[in-house]
Parts: structure tokens; sequence; C-alpha cells
């Protein structure tokens, strides 16, 4: 046990000294993880808004597929993204492997699926009372769509925050589309990965520790927004 | 008076069953018309139609004179519906109240006329117009929602149960608020209550309905089962101090309830004796209304446990001397009870 009290001391000296390798990880995880959380928002509200609100052909089928997405494990969108945007996929001519882009579209495509999936049930589950009380107040199509999304605020936050902490905690798209590659698309999760390969326990923890600060904060959110929503 | 709305053979169903049927109903413009009968008897759904957030399966209905065809938020504007637990928007009081405003684009001194109205219902705006939809009672929230609707001036208010589920300050300032609305602005209202006394005391009118149908453009006693059927070719139930309602025999074993009308019930001091009537029942009288329009008197009696309403003049009940509390024989022929 001793190694890993001297392993959390060890990663307190390298936080509070600002080591530069390992806050580069940090910024490099922040940067493409608040661009590729964007993104999927974005793209994934109005999508999981209009599986939830309204009824077309298909609609069960989709939601089915998206549901099942949302637990696809990260290695395997790492190997159809990376099947994509390889040399000699059709996305190669981009340029877009071993670049935090190439990571983002990777990310984007693990965070869509929970963003849509738990937008269209926070919509789904909203009273029928809340569109019938905009409706009596005399909302137009438009407006009752808007209102009633606005009214799901807070669970769409929430399914935010959860589509967040699976962006900012998966390793699979980070290593395979990133490459981890120093001061470039190194993110913590891959560099917690290397270090420990190493036996750099020192830097692992370091990492880790501000990995789970980013999810106990995260999480802080999602629980606020979920008190809200149920009120 | 016009009449605002005109309804010709409307029905409704869901699934196949059918849960409403209205041969004709006219709503006079700028009156109040209550709207009584029990769980289950289609009011819900005749105020949805009412408020245009649904169609009827069958039938026209007409609002201002003109056929309703397509529903459309121009037309819902007109009605509003304020249901009997409103929900608020997850937003402030003032952003409650200001909603319908802003939908329809009257952003034109939109804070005077929220203050105004949260006034009207008896909500101070400073401290009132700020809080959140979660910083409120059940008789606030309540109130805010009627606010809401009233600050629109709409043609139509129409309120299910408004008063059921608050306290009693609340339910005493959201009916004097509802007839203020009548008296400035000339808002017609369309209300259900269960609450007989301020139907009657508020309405031009009163609807009973039951089983999906209106009944009669008055209130009716409604005797539910269980019914039995008794030797002598009548049917008969029981009632809790063991006296006996007697009425011709049902046509068949699916009609369980029997109507009654008040106008066939007689009230007396005394046994009457030698009569024709079946049905000599002694209760108390617990309740006494007066008809707006008519000036006839509802007495409400009490007899084991089972309510009956009589329609008597305003000169029988001074002559009959009859109080709240006073006990009574009432009085009426077994054939007098038609059966649904």
């Amino acid at each position: 046990m001793g190694y890993l009290a001297e392993g959390f001391r060890k990663a307190f000296i390298i936080l509070f000294s600002g080591q530069e390798e390992t806050f580069s990880a940090i910024f490099t995880t922040l940067k493409v993880s608040t661009f590729s959380i964007i993104v999927t928002l974005a793209v994934g509200i109005p999508l999981g808004f209009m599986l939830g609100y309204y009824t077309f052909p298909g609609k069960h089928a989709f939601r089915a597929v998206s549901d099942t997405l949302m637990a696809i494990p990260t290695v395997v969108v790492g190997l159809l993204v990376y099947a994509f945007i390889s040399r000699s996929g059709p996305f190669g001519s981009f340029g877009l492997l071993f670049t935090l882009r190439g990571v983002a579209i990777g990310q984007f495509v693990l965070g869509l699926p929970v963003v849509v999936s738990l937008t269209a049930s926070a919509t789904e589950q909203m009273e029928d009372s809340v569109k019938m009380t905009l409706m009596t107040l005399g909302a137009s199509p438009g407006q009752l769509a808007a209102s009633s999304l606005w009214e799901g605020r807070y669970a769409v936050i929430a399914a935010a925050m959860t589509a967040y902490s699976r962006i900012i905690s998966e390793v699979g798209v980070s290593m395979m589309i990133g490459g981890n590659i120093k001061w470039r698309t190194r993110t913590i999760t891959t560099a917690i990965a290397l270090e420990t390969g190493k036996g750099q326990f020192a830097e692992g923890i370091a990492l880790g520790i501000v990995l789970l600060a980013i999810a106990f904060a995260v999480n802080g959110f999602v629980s606020v927004a979920r008190r809200r929503a149920s009120i | 008076m016009t009449n605002i709305y005109e309804l010709m053979d409307v029905t409704q169903s869901y699934g196949g069953r059918t849960v409403l049927e209205v041969p004709e109903m006219k709503i006079g413009k700028g009156s109040i018309v209550g709207i009584t009968g029990p769980n289950g008897s289609g009011k819900s759904t005749l105020l949805r139609i009412l408020a245009f957030l649904e169609r009827p399966v069958g039938g026209r209905v007409y609002f201002k004179g003109e056929p309703v065809i397509d529903i459309d938020e121009t037309l819902r504007r007109e009605a509003t519906l304020l249901l009997q637990e409103s929900k608020l928007l997850k937003r402030t009081v003032f952003e409650n109240v200001a909603y319908g405003l802003k939908a329809r684009g009257m952003k034109e001194g939109i804070s005077r006329k929220v203050n105004q109205t949260l006034e009207m219902v008896g909500l101070d705006p400073v401290d009132f117009a700020g809080r959140l939809w979660f910083q409120l009672s059940g008789g606030e929230s309540q109130r805010v929602a009627l606010a809401s609707r009233l600050v629109l001036r709409p043609e139509v208010l129409i309120l299910d149960e408004p008063t059921a589920s608050i306290d009693a300050g609340s339910g005493r300032i959201i009916a004097r608020a509802i007839v203020d609305a009548r008296e400035r602005l000339g808002t017609t209202i369309v209300l259900v209550s269960h609450d007989i006394d301020w139907a009657y005391a508020a309405s031009d009118e009163v609807i009973s309905m039951f089983s999906g149908r209106i009944r009669s453009r008055t209130i009716e006693n409604i005797i539910p089962g269980p019914w039995k059927d008794c030797p002598d070719g009548t049917s008969c139930r029981y009632l809790e101090n063991g006296q006996v309602i007697t009425a011709v025999r049902r046509p068949e074993e699916g009609y369980s309830t029997g109507l009654l009308d008040p106008d066939d019930i007689i009230l007396s001091l005394n046994d009457p004796g030698n009569t024709s009537a079946r049905n000599t029942i002694r209760g108390t009288v617990v309740r006494m209304n007066l008809e707006n329009e008519e000036g006839n008197v509802l007495v409400t009696v009490n007899a084991g446990g089972t309510v009956f309403t009589s329609r008597v003049t305003t000169g029988s009940l001074s002559k009959l001397g009859i109080v709240p509390g006073s006990p009574v024989i009432i009085v009426f022929k077994a054939n007098s009870i038609r059966w649904v």
C-alpha cells in the first residue's frame, strides 16, 4: 500500500507544481470534450426532442437504435470512426486521423445517442398537463414545441451532463483516433493508461484526481438538474 | 342575449366508447353557466370541446355564430381553460402570467397588466412576481394560473373545478375574481364545480350532466344503486337508516341509476297520510340555494345518507318556514324516477 500513498503524495506535488506535460493532457481533454459536447448538443437536443415529441413512421425503430447505441463500447466507436477517417477510408483525404478533430468526431458519435435518447425520454415523460397548459394559454404550434422543450430544460441539462461524463471519461476513441501523441492528442484518459503501463503511478493518480474532480462537478450539476426537473 | 356557443348533435368517443352526447346546447354571451354531475359524466370532455382543445367526432359546434371547422391557436385564444390543478410553467410568477400575452405578441404595458391581474387574484406583485413556481402553495399556484388567464381578457373563461383542491381563502378569492371578470370584462364563464352552493350562487344557469348526457338545464337528483327488484313489481333502494325508495320496475338489469326531477319532489312538514305517492321519506334540510333567474329555491334534504333536492317557490318556502336543520318529509311518486 505504501506505493499508493507515495503515488498520491507525488500526484499532489505534480498538480501543484504545474507540470507542463500533465497540464497539457488536462487542457487537451477540456478542449476536445467541450467542442464535442457543444456539437453533440446542437445536433442531439433537436433530434431527441423531435423523437420524443412527434409521432412518425419508424419512430420506435429509430428510438431502439438510439437506445442501443447508448451502450456501445468506446473501442467499437473508435474502430468505426478509424475505418472511415483512415487513409484508405472514405474520408481519408480530410487528414483527420491522429488529430483532435478526429477525436471530436468519435466523441460526437459516442455522445449523440445519449443526448438523443435521454432528451426523447425527458420529452415523453413531460406531463400532458404541461402541453395542455400551453395550449390553453394560446401557444401556436411553434411556441408549443419551443416552450415544451424549455419546460423540460432541467431534464435536458441532465441528459447533456450524462453525455459529457461519457465523453470526458472515454479512452477507446481518444487512443485509437488520437493516437495518444504527446503535446497534441494526449488526453487525461490516454495519459493515465500510458503512465500506468510505464509504472508511473504518481502521474496516473494526479490525472485521475483531476478526472474525478471533473466527474464530481458534472454529476453535481446532473443531480441539481434532476431535482429541479422533478419539482 | 346572443349565443356565444351553440352545440348541435355533438358526440365524443374514445376508443369506440361514446363519452358525450349533446343533442343541443346554447350558451349566452356574457353569461355564467355552471355544470354539475358526478365523476365520469362527461363534464371535462365537454369543457375540452368548448375550449377547442379537442374536436368532437360528430355534430357541429358554432362559436359566435360561425361553425367551428379548423381548430387553431387563433380560435383557442378566444376561450381559455383553467384546470382543477393547473400546471404552472417552470418560470417565475411574472413569466407565468405574462406567457399568454407574449404568445399573442402583446408586449406593450406587460408589467402593468401582469401586476394588475396579480392584484385581482389577491397576490401582491412586489412579493409574488419574482417567485419561482415551486415557491408557491397550492392555493397561490391556482391563483397564479387564474391570473395567467384573466390577464388575456378572454372572450370565454372555462373552469374545471377551480377551487376543488385548495384552501378556503384562496377558493373565495378565486370565486370573487371569476365573478369580477364577468362584471368588468363581460367574459362568458363556464364552470364545473362540485360546490353546489357556489355553482348556484355564481351561475345564471346550472346544467346537470350524467353518463355523458345533459340531463336537465338545472340540477337533477341522481340516485345510484344498489336497486333491488321487489316482489310487488317495483324496484327498491334501501337508505342507510332503513327507509326505502320505491320506483317503477327497472326496464332491465343494465339500468342501475334513478333520476328524479327536483320539481317532482314535494316537501311536507307532516306525514301526508293517504296519498297516491309511494314515497314519503323523512329527512333533514341541509342547504337552501336561490336560483338566480327563476327566483325559486332549491332545498337540499339529507335522508338516510342520500341527498335529495327539491325546487320550491319562495312563497311556499316562507309558508313551510323551514331552515337548514329542519326535519321535513319528502314526497314523490314511484313513476317520477326515470332510469339510466
